[in-house]
């Protein structure tokens, strides 16, 4: 009787002895976004598309690597599938799984290859800067096609 | 045995009540604090997901506005973006205006240099409670590949709100747990009641029982073991009841026997001992044997007649049917003309006052007066003396001689019934009884006879007070 009565205290003890523990605990991926440059796509002299690292110091925004794209390739030997001399502006909205990007450009200043080029840098900027590579791209044109409204992806497989 | 080291409660409720209140603030107290716990585990991770999201969605709002390589400038600006406590380190470089680099534990800053993950560490710094995070910031390739870019951000976030929130949780759980306190008191009071009535119902049968009600008997309540317990304790009352009856019953047959011999014995004895004093007075011719034989009949006959008178006398004592007969009696007067009549005058020696007038029954004093002395005469040796001392509100009367005493296996059994202190001397002229009806007579009076030896005898003290006025 006298040892049951004795545990009692020890029971309490070890009740009260709840000390938080501090262990490293794991919380989710890390951020990302970090690069040298922005990555371009152009196109070669068969008509495909070509990643061109723009050595800009920093990643930057999808609507900067769009002004940039709009102002075309510089002086290399790739070509664009854009009309230079239109506005350099474009309104980019991020959604949940789409990212729409309204182009101050009609279907006669842009070429199938050209929206193309759009699209894959617009998703690269994404993927570079955290998103999720599966995110599709809408892109919206002054007067739009039935074709060219619908959701698209990249069709460069890295 | 050991002394036990606090006053352990004795009573079963004190015992009850002690037990009930343990068992029940400890049960109180173990489950307050295990919701407690759990609930502060809960807001506690929930606290630190949130910061760790904030820390990671800050570094990621501002990564991509960073140069890479990052210089100082850009070191600078990312700490800012985080804001709050924080240190942002690539290579050698780290922001400025960062807390001490020595806080970075070294598990932590493992776990950033290789991991993939935003971690986090609660760490106690000016004995509070913060929350360490840490991240690497990777680059992500265009086919979605991760590597690390070598900048890592440290950020501290202070945790005393949350902690705020823990001992609140904690506070309410030892309230809750105090709350079942005087709850717990109140049913064990009522336990106890229950349990304890029962008990002390029996406790007062018992005593009942022990003082000699043999009626007693206590109800049993309900069909639990305390009300087995009362079944039992008044089926013994009931057979020790019974048994008591039939005791008394038996005694009181002895008694009336002994009562029914006597009386039938004195008839035909009156008749011998009328016969006995014809033949006493027809021996004066005869000579020899037969005149021996007759004179030990005649001694033999008048000593039947006095044990029958002794046996009638104890009857009546233990039939309680004795009554003093009370008169002024004077004292001295009385026992000197008992040893008068009995012939003891020249054998006895007599200091006694004048007078010494009390009320009291003459003939019970006569009897104890002459049993006292007639005893000393026999078994003591002369000289015999008898003093008289009248007390305040009664007289002592004592008697002593010179004979071998009273030995210590003797004095407590000298006033029983036919006890004979030498086992050997079976027949002697007392009948036996002499001694205790000497007491018996005494004790009617509200008196006392007590035997003592003097060293050099036996002494019989006599002490009678002076009766009230006739009921």
């Amino acid at each position: 009787m006298r040892r049951v009565w004795a545990a009692v205290p020890v029971l309490v003890l070890a009740m009260g002895c709840g000390s938080p523990a501090s262990e490293v605990v794991e919380g989710g991926p890390a951020p990302t976004g970090v690069a040298p440059g922005v990555t371009l796509y152009f196109l070669d002299d068969q008509g495909d598309l070509r990643p061109q690292l723009r050595d800009t110091g920093r990643l930057g925004t999808i609507p900067e690597a769009m002004s940039l794209l709009l102002a075309g390739p510089g002086g290399s030997d790739l070509r664009t599938g854009i009309e230079s001399n239109g506005p350099q502006r474009m309104t980019v909205t991020v959604r949940e799984d789409v990212i729409e990007l309204m182009a101050p450009l009609s279907a006669d200043e842009v070429s199938p290859a050209g929206i193309d080029q759009i699209v894959c840098t617009a998703l690269a900027a994404h993927v570079q800067s955290g998103g999720s590579p599966d995110t599709g791209v809408r892109v919206g044109l002054t007067l739009p096609t039935p074709e060219s409204d619908g959701i698209r992806t990249c069709p460069v497989e890295h | 045995m050991r002394k036990p080291r606090w006053p352990r409660p004795r009573g079963l409720r004190a015992r009850l009540l002690a037990a009930f209140v343990l068992v029940t603030v400890l049960g109180a107290a173990a489950s307050a604090w295990a919701s407690a716990n759990a609930a502060s585990a809960a807001l506690v991770s929930s606290h630190q997901q949130r910061i760790t999201d904030t820390v990671a969605a800050q570094v990621e709002a501002a990564a991509p506005h960073l140069t890479y390589p990052p210089d100082q400038e850009a070191l600078d600006r990312l700490d800012q973006a985080v804001g709050g406590e924080a240190l942002v380190t690539f290579g050698d470089l780290a922001s400025a205006g960062a807390f001490d680099t020595g806080l970075v534990t070294g598990e932590i800053r493992e776990a950033v240099r290789h991991g993939d993950e935003v971690v986090a560490q609660r760490i106690t710094r000016d004995d509070r409670s913060w929350l360490l995070v840490g991240t690497p910031v990777v680059t992500t390739a265009l086919d979605g590949t991760r590597s690390p870019s070598g900048i890592e951000v440290y950020a501290l976030r202070d945790l005393a709100d949350v902690e705020r929130e823990v001992d609140g949780l904690t506070l309410a759980a030892f309230t809750t747990a105090t709350a079942a306190l005087p709850l717990s008191a109140l049913l064990a009071l009522l336990a106890a009641r229950g349990v304890l009535r029962p008990v002390r119902d029996l406790r007062d049968t018992a005593g009942r029982l022990a003082s000699g009600d043999l009626d007693a008997r206590s109800e049993p309540q309900g069909a639990d073991e305390l009300a087995e317990l009362t079944v039992a304790v008044n089926e013994m009352a009931a057979s020790l009841q019974d048994s008591m009856a039939m005791k008394e019953r038996m005694r009181a047959d002895a008694r009336r026997f002994v009562a029914d011999v006597s009386h039938e014995l004195r008839t035909p004895l009156s008749t011998l001992a009328a016969v006995v004093e014809v033949l006493e007075s027809s021996t004066e011719g005869v000579h020899g044997d037969a005149r021996e034989s007759a004179q030990m009949a005649i001694s033999e006959t008048h000593r039947l007649i006095r044990l029958v008178e002794d046996l009638m006398e104890v009857s009546r004592f233990d039939a309680g049917t004795a009554r003093l007969h009370v008169e002024e009696v004077d004292v001295a007067d009385t026992v000197r003309a008992c040893l008068r009549l009995r012939g003891w005058a020249d054998r006895v020696e007599l200091e006694a006052p004048e007078r010494v007038v009390l009320r009291l029954d003459r003939r019970r004093l006569d009897l104890i007066v002459a049993n006292l002395v007639g005893n000393a005469l026999r078994h003591g040796a002369p000289p015999v003396r008898v003093s008289v001392h009248p007390l305040p509100g009664g007289v002592r009367v004592t008697v002593t001689d010179a004979g071998p005493g009273l030995g210590e296996e003797v004095l407590p059994h000298v006033f029983d019934r036919f006890y004979k202190a030498d086992r050997s001397r079976t027949r002697t002229p007392g009948s036996g009884l002499g001694l205790g009806l000497a007491r018996e007579n005494a004790r009617l009076h509200g008196g006392d006879v007590t035997a003592a030896d003097t060293g050099s005898g036996a002494r019989f003290d006599l002490v009678l007070p002076e009766q009230e006025e006739e009921r």
